[in-house]
């Protein structure tokens, strides 16, 4: 039999793409060589959510005497959190199985290799047997990227270096945890050890933490997770692995911490080798599959999302792509949009951020203004939050007066941010978004704030 | 008692004009016939003056609006006089025939539902679109482009309907790129890539500067350039037009040009006669452009494809000569037409071509003169020019260039002899007519003119 489409890889790009390709009459075959929902919903979005759910509610029982609360004994039973953890794991996996089943997609397990084309398509392996599809869409994904530092090979054999698959199913709270990268992964484990009780440092390499984000909010986390006990060494390098030490150059002196676990969190790359791309010759560029904007590879019919093609790394931007590749698989005009994606970091508390940054901005040549405002400004946001220091920052585009950024940090973010994509996505202006109305009192009024603290001319 | 000054309507086909300049600010005292504003059709320039005296009550439209012919533009009364009535009456814009559609249009309407996607790679000029107030208002929140509308009610005129399907096949704007859009000329019909195929502000970034994304310019050409001195001007309404039709006249034919010359000997005889001999006729202005214009016109009937107007897969043959005459003019290229030439004596062609040209450069041109031209003729030659390749007035398939008379020599019976020889190159769309038959018509065209006395007789 011929498919129309085999996917190979059953992570937020792959099963989406399966799962559209299906339901428009493809006849469609997933791969996937471990368990559907890829890192996401296995060792990534998800179980990470449960377990910063119950590092919240344990902080909110712990400190809520600012809000009048107060509660005796007060325990995290981590066992409990993981095995809760893997019950909604298991809970989404067999949805997507099921989503899938009622797509009318074909699931295989194993190992997908590309092996060349015939005259009836493309040839993949999958345990010893042959399937050959007219399409392909690659959606491998990527996996932490390892570096080659002393002593990290022999701690992951040991089990004391950790990357996020491990982390999140260890038994005990580690007495310290050391965190190498202080990017999203790395901060919202940092988060969850820390509010379980490990003692937590993170190693950044650069002056600030949270990668791109605006750097006014990543200072602001930075001080909230100080406040609660983290610590941080920036511009710092770590050069060795010890069992129960990671050594680290900071300012071309060598300082060393103790460490019972260490979690790698220095990126991810896509996962491009041993996948047969050799074999009908689909272009890698800079360790990632180079894909076009409607998600086309060099090789006819091909496609690659997710983050296999290394442009974003974020589960819903694998979603979209993967929908633009199926659209265009099925002749729809449809391409892929990066300046609406958001970013979220569901830390205590959280951030979210969508659009350009002042940096990306200024870099761009936009001629724009910053509007900031403190998320005191909204009423739901001071009833809850005691002492409070969110903010909200809001970036117009002086020539077209619409949006371009919003960056936010403070509880409640990360459900409030989609609005403000659909309003970069839609290119509203001041004077359109003026217009909306927000329900009240919640967050997301510090938009609308916002919005009219600009002086708008028209 | 108040009066309220209408945008004239200047000619038949003209349904709204731009306003170039205020001369009187609201609140101004007015004389008769003080000029109140400057305004222009895509062809032609005028100014309105005052008909009445007071004081300038009101004034609806600035600079650069498009006002609907017989619209009020503003209101001339005395100082604190009443005017609520004439304002109520403005604001109540007619709305006419939305109702008597009958359901035959209904059908047609449908049908033309189909074929909706190749209409709109053909905008109509919005100088040529009838639209009702509410269509417009519609178009206007929805950021669609009406001229892309097809118009479904009575005399082809645009309503609401129309709109509302428009909205649903696009072209579709964000609110934010809206203002730049309706700046631009050359509007692509290509989808824009915003969502749902919106066109974005780097859409219209991007149609405002083609060529312009291609790589940065090195940093040292570019200081230079900047350096560079020099006035921006903007592209007058007149000039755009030209640069449109040209640039599609050049895009979207298949034309060349040939060159030939003839002996003037005897036309410059016959032009030296009439201008010492007939004044008591009238016919002492009667130019060389002029008996090329005659001869052109009773010369083109014998070869119809020239005197034609060719469409995506047919040709207009005319039976009468429209004759298009370029005229330089303060403003910029205008092409007036002399109709049924055909028809005409040498002193009547004569006579109206002056009329003409003289109306064009004072701009108080008729517009319903600048078209319906089947055949043009461009005289260059006055400059010294000995040859050029016009370009095409689309869908005309001819047009004539002539050049200066050069004294050239010839062998006659063993003797060098000079001659005053006059150039002629015509441009003509190979898609229509074929290299042999249009220079017959040049031929025969060359021998009118060595022989013009014996032509005149015929």
């Amino acid at each position: 039999m011929i498919f129309d489409l085999i996917v190979i890889g059953g992570g937020p790009a792959g099963y989406i793409g399966a799962e559209r390709a299906g339901q428009a009459g493809f006849n469609t075959l997933l791969i996937e060589k471990n368990s559907l929902g890829g890192v996401c919903l296995n060792e990534g979005c998800i179980p990470s959510k449960t377990l910063l759910n119950s590092a919240k509610i344990f902080d909110y029982a712990r400190y809520g005497e600012k809000y009048g609360v107060t509660a005796q004994k007060v325990e995290l039973d981590h066992n409990a959190v993981i095995k809760r953890k893997n019950k909604v794991v298991k809970v989404l996996v067999s949805g997507i199985r099921a989503q899938l089943k009622r797509s009318n997609v074909n699931v295989v397990e194993g190992y997908a290799r590309i092996d060349g084309k015939s005259s009836d398509g493309y040839i993949v392996m999958v345990n010893d047997e042959t399937y050959t599809a007219k399409r392909l869409l690659i959606a491998t994904g990527s996996a932490p990227v390892i570096p080659s530092i002393p002593g990290v090979t022999e701690g992951l054999e040991a089990g004391y270096v950790l990357t996020n698959r491990e982390i999140l199913d260890i038994s005990e709270i580690p007495r310290s945890l050391v965190v190498v990268g202080g990017g999203i992964i790395g901060l919202e484990m940092a988060s969850y050890f820390n509010s379980a009780g490990s003692k937590v440092t993170i190693i950044e390499m650069l002056d600030h933490i949270a990668g791109n984000t605006d750097r006014d909010i990543s200072n602001i986390l930075l001080k909230n997770y100080q406040k609660k006990g983290v610590e941080f060494r920036l511009n710092s390098k770590v050069v060795e692995i010890k069992n129960g030490a990671v050594v680290y150059e900071s300012a071309g002196k060598l300082e060393e911490i103790e460490a019972d676990k260490v979690l790698m969190s220095i990126g991810r790359r896509p996962v491009v080798q041993n996948i047969g791309l050799e074999n009908i010759g689909v272009e890698v560029e800079n360790g990632a599959i180079k894909t076009d904007e409607r998600g086309k590879t060099n090789v006819p019919e091909v496609y690659a999302a997710g983050d296999v093609n290394g442009k974003s790394m974020l589960a819903h931007t694998a979603y979209r792509e993967a929908e633009v590749c199926v659209n265009n698989m099925l002749g729809r005009r449809d391409i892929m949009r990066y300046n609406a994606v958001p970013s979220v970091i569901y830390t205590n508390p959280e951030v979210a951020c969508v659009g350009e940054t002042e940096e990306t901005a200024r870099e761009k040549g936009i001629d724009f203004e910053v509007v900031k405002l403190p998320m005191r400004y909204s009423g739901r946001y001071v009833a809850e939050n005691e002492g409070g220091d969110g903010i909200c920052k809001l970036l117009i585009n002086k020539k077209y007066r619409n949006l371009i950024g919003v960056h936010m940090i403070g509880n409640y973010s990360s459900e409030i941010i989609y609005g403000a994509c659909i309003m970069i996505e839609t290119e509203m202006r001041i004077r359109d978004i003026k217009e909306l109305v927000f329900p009240h009192p919640t967050v997301s009024e510090i938009i609308r704030e916002g919005i009219f603290q600009y002086k708008d001319l028209l | 008692m108040a009066v309220p000054v209408i945008m004239p309507k200047q000619g038949q086909t003209v349904e709204s004009c731009v306003i170039t300049k205020w001369h009187k600010n609201k609140g101004d005292t007015v004389k008769i016939g003080d000029i109140l504003f400057s305004y222009e059709t895509d062809k032609a320039a005028f100014d309105e003056e005052a008909k009445a005296e007071g004081i300038l009550l009101e004034v609806y439209y600035d600079v650069g609006d498009d006002v609907p012919v017989l619209s009020t533009v503003c209101i001339i009364g005395q100082e604190g006089e009443d005017i609520s009535d004439i304002v109520s009456q403005v604001e109540e814009e007619p709305e006419t025939g939305i109702q008597d559609v009958t359901a035959n249009k209904i059908e047609k309407m449908e049908m033309t539902q189909e074929t909706d996607t190749v209409k709109a790679a053909s905008p109509v000029r919005s100088d040529e679109i009838k639209i009702s107030p509410r269509a417009r208002n519609l178009a206007d929140k929805a950021g669609v482009d009406y001229r892309f509308a097809i118009p479904t009610g009575p005399q082809g005129r645009i309503i609401e309907r129309d709109i509302r399907l428009l909205m649903d096949t696009g072209p579709v704007v964000t609110p934010s790129a809206k203002a730049e859009y309706q700046k631009l000329d050359n509007r692509e019909t290509a989808l824009g890539t915003g969502i749902g195929g919106r066109i974005t502000t780097s859409d219209v970034e991007d149609m405002s500067s083609p060529g312009m994304r291609s790589e940065p310019v090195e940093q040292d050409i570019q200081a230079e350039f900047m350096e560079t001195d020099y006035e921006e001007i903007k592209l007058s309404n007149i000039r755009k037009v030209i640069a449109q039709t040209m640039q599609e006249s050049l895009a979207n034919s298949a034309q060349l040009t040939i060159h030939t010359s003839l002996d003037a000997t005897e036309i410059l005889e016959f032009r030296r006669k009439i201008k010492e001999q007939g004044a008591h006729l009238g016919l002492e202005n009667i130019t060389i452009t002029d008996i090329i214009l005659y001869a052109v016109s009773r010369t083109l009937l014998n070869h119809k494809a020239l005197n034609a107007h060719i469409l995506d897969d047919s040709m207009l043959l005319f039976n009468h000569v429209h004759l298009g005459v370029a005229v330089d003019t303060e403003r910029g290229l205008m092409v007036p037409t002399i109709y049924s030439a055909d028809t005409k004596s040498l002193s009547e062609i004569s006579r109206e071509a002056k009329e003409l040209i003289e109306a064009c450069r004072k701009g108080s041109i008729n517009p319903d003169y600048l078209k319906g031209g089947t055949f043009t003729v461009t005289n260059l030659g006055t400059l010294g020019v000995e040859s050029f390749t016009p370009i095409l007035n689309p869908p005309q398939t001819g047009i004539l260039g002539v050049n200066t008379i050069v004294q050239r020599v010839r062998q006659i019976d063993g003797q060098l002899t000079a001659y005053p020889a006059m150039g002629l190159s015509l441009t003509f769309d190979h898609r229509a007519v074929d290299g042999a038959p249009a220079a017959r018509f040049l031929q025969e065209l060359k021998t009118s003119l060595e022989n013009f006395s014996i032509f005149l007789s015929k």
